[in-house]
């Protein structure tokens, strides 16, 4: 039956059907009411375990645990939350420990604005913690998208046995739209990870050969370890090469959106082609280069200044026009006059 | 002869250790695993987790499944580790800078939701990894590499912290103590809840030289000099004394306040009050204040939030308050506690 629901239910209720039975978190705006409803939820369901963490350091720390300990785990936060969970998405990376992290974006950086919505987590999400890693980030724009998505970034925490990172803004958070939840059937992945109590190994986050045996003096071993973290995550990754692409016959200008911000400029979908990316990282690199090469102008139109923008660059080797939404500002009237001051810039 | 079966429980295959000879964390490690080997405790039901630092590769060492956390957290993950398999043993072998320091908001919070975990603390007064500093148990006035004029600040009071509500389990030993250590072990693992075991060790090479000690051994005795053992069940340790503090039960809860139940008094037997003279019961020149509510009036004199005002934020005295009320933050029985004194004529 069709009901109205928040773009927060729809992510928790997603990690719900996808099995998940561990909730760690903290407050923060726009999320809190996925942890208010992980609390109401544990209250009802005895098997599903919650902790409303002194800080998110230890939100994250417990979602880790909770998956190294046999859970479908996730938490969720905003932006100054996840720059606290950072060591623990570092730290998941290097034990495999499958589960999602939640980062409903609004401005930043620190306190920010809250509770403006942004897109401006972007480069935290790939490169917050220390050192070399590949993860993996969905960005749904639609209430349904975010119940579909937490299932899909569960089963995909599974296959990568990696954190996953679903993203979302303050406006999608607190969205509200008539979705049928209980129609929608999507495959779950199973957690295919040995208990804990069944073995001698080591889950250290220092690096280690396959014995679980701590070697920090071995640049053979890191390299064979971070290939390894690679490929599999490019191996799955490639699995979803989420994407949606609404051509417009006669344009010659290619608007790249994604999250709110694409859902604001759908209505410029008669006079523009719209490419909005749902895999955000890894960036959608031959899609983007397929679908770019015959666009004479691309405008990347995003809620950070420049963040994703850049890396369409990289990954299409070709300077793009630049649209910020900044200070939660999502205008589509001051979208669109930034995007004709970029054309007649570019006509000049 | 001794009975070595406890070595099961260690990863031989991984030895020699990492620790410098004359170090307490060989100690800890071995004590601990004689403990669990006596109580059945292994692979199959326990897990160990450790933080960073010497003692944080402890669990390392344990032929176990083993987690070792990022700086600080080993005591989140033991409790998320119980809690989502109540069937596993958890123990946490780690620092006290780690413990302490880094990890103290965790340590505040794990021990408050008196988590079902047994966690034992090295605790040998430095940060013996990084080379020598001061740490969060560095004695005030010692020397060390971020106090070349002796450590300024007092150090922080495990026991006081950890005992400061009930339930709670706190021993504090020593690695010279050898008994009296191997009866803390015990019980902590024993217990039921949060147990913390504040383990008095020694780092010989980056602390003990710099203070002027040779050898381990003259470090042990210097133990012994400024510790002795108390017996029997206390309520809480001096910082002199090592020993066992523990209460089992929280503190009584604060009673209730008893709510008084009154007969209730039949709605036709109460005094008629028009909404004009109610209106004269204002509070002013010593006249009680009454509201009314649902049709009945009752005096709210005694409120401290009325006292000698006519009104009380928006609520105005000698008016029907029923409409305000529903959109209250608190609810009608407020209300209620007061006398009944009358109803609304008609």
């Amino acid at each position: 039956m069709k009901r109205l629901v928040s773009g927060n239910e729809g992510i928790f209720q997603g990690a719900i059907r996808a099995g998940a039975s561990y909730f760690a978190g903290y407050p923060i705006s726009p999320t809190s009411e996925i942890l208010q409803q992980a609390a109401l939820y544990s209250e009802e369901n005895p098997e599903f375990r919650f902790l409303q963490a002194e800080d998110e350091i230890a939100a994250a720390i417990a979602t880790i645990s909770a998956s190294l300990a046999g859970a479908k785990a996730f938490t969720a936060t905003s932006g100054p939350g996840f720059t606290l969970m950072q060591e623990a998405l570092g730290w998941g990376h290097v034990v495999e420990a499958p589960c999602v992290f939640v980062n409903s974006m609004r401005v930043g950086p620190s306190t920010g604005m809250p509770t403006q919505p942004a897109q401006s987590d972007l480069l935290q999400i790939k490169a917050g913690s220390a050192g070399d890693y590949y993860p993996i980030a969905f960005y749904p724009n639609s209430v349904e998208e975010c119940f579909r998505l937490t299932i899909t970034a569960f089963n995909v925490a599974e296959e990568s046995l990696s954190p996953v990172i679903l993203l979302a803004d303050a406006f999608l958070s607190h969205l509200y739209e008539m979705v049928d939840i209980e129609s929608i059937k999507l495959e779950v992945v199973p957690r295919s990870k040995e208990p804990l109590g069944s073995g001698q190994r080591l889950f250290t986050g220092t690096v280690h050969d396959k014995m679980g045996n701590v070697k920090t003096n071995d640049p053979g071993i890191y390299r064979e370890w971070l290939r390894e973290l690679r490929d599999r995550h490019d191996r799955v990754a490639e699995k979803y090469p989420l994407f949606e692409y609404l051509p417009c016959k006669n344009s010659q200008t290619l608007l790249i959106a994604f999250g709110i911000t694409s859902r604001v400029i759908s209505s410029l979908k008669d006079r523009f082609s719209i490419f909005r990316p749902i895999r955000i990282y890894p960036v959608l690199e031959k899609k983007l280069k397929e679908v770019t090469q015959s666009y004479r102008h691309i405008i990347v139109v995003e809620g950070s200044d420049g963040q994703f923008a850049s890396w369409v660059e990289c990954a299409i080797c070709r300077k793009v026009m630049k649209v910020p939404c900044l200070g939660g500002d999502f205008k589509l009237k001051s979208i669109q006059n930034q995007i004709e001051e970029c054309l007649k810039r570019e006509e000049t | 002869m001794m009975d070595r079966s406890y070595k099961e429980l260690l990863k031989l295959r991984r030895f020699p250790h990492t620790w410098c000879p004359g170090c307490g964390i060989g100690s800890v490690l071995r004590n601990v695993a004689m403990g669990m080997k006596d109580l059945g405790w292994d692979y199959k039901n326990t897990v160990a987790v450790s933080g960073i630092g010497c003692s944080g590769r402890m669990s390392g060492y344990m032929n176990l499944d083993a987690i070792h956390t990022p700086h600080g957290r080993a005591l989140t993950a033991a409790e998320t580790i119980k809690t989502v398999r109540p069937d596993l043993n958890v123990i946490v072998l780690s620092g006290d800078g780690d413990l302490a320091s880094i990890g103290g908001n965790h340590l505040l919070h794990t021990s408050r939701r008196n988590a079902d975990i047994t966690v034992f603390c090295n605790d040998n007064e430095i940060y013996g990894l990084t080379g020598g500093q001061a740490g969060p148990t560095t004695p005030k006035g010692t020397k060390t590499l971020t106090s070349s004029r002796g450590e300024p600040y007092s150090p922080i009071r495990l026991g006081r912290l950890l005992t400061q509500q009930a339930p709670y389990f706190y021993a504090r030993t020593s690695v010279y103590h050898l008994n009296h250590f191997k009866t803390c072990i015990r019980e902590a693992l024993l217990w039921k809840g949060f147990s913390f075991v504040d383990i008095i060790s020694d780092c010989i090479e980056l602390n003990g030289r710099r203070l002027g000690f040779k050898t381990a051994h003259q470090m042990f005795k210097w133990f012994d000099e400024r510790f002795h053992i108390v017996e029997g069940e206390k309520d809480h340790l001096q910082e002199d004394e090592l020993g066992i503090a523990k209460a089992m039960t929280e503190e009584a809860p604060s009673p209730v306040e008893k709510v008084e139940v009154k007969p209730e008094i039949p709605v036709k037997d109460l005094k008629p009050f028009t909404l004009r003279e109610l209106q004269e019961f204002d509070g002013t020149e010593g006249k009680p204040i009454y509201i009314a509510y649902k049709g009945k009036i009752y005096d709210i004199s005694a409120s401290p939030l009325f006292q000698g005002e006519k009104r009380m934020r928006c609520h105005i005295a000698g008016k029907d308050l029923t409409k305000d009320l529903d959109i209250a933050p608190h609810g009608e029985d407020l209300i209620f506690k007061f006398p009944l004194v009358g109803k609304i004529e008609g």
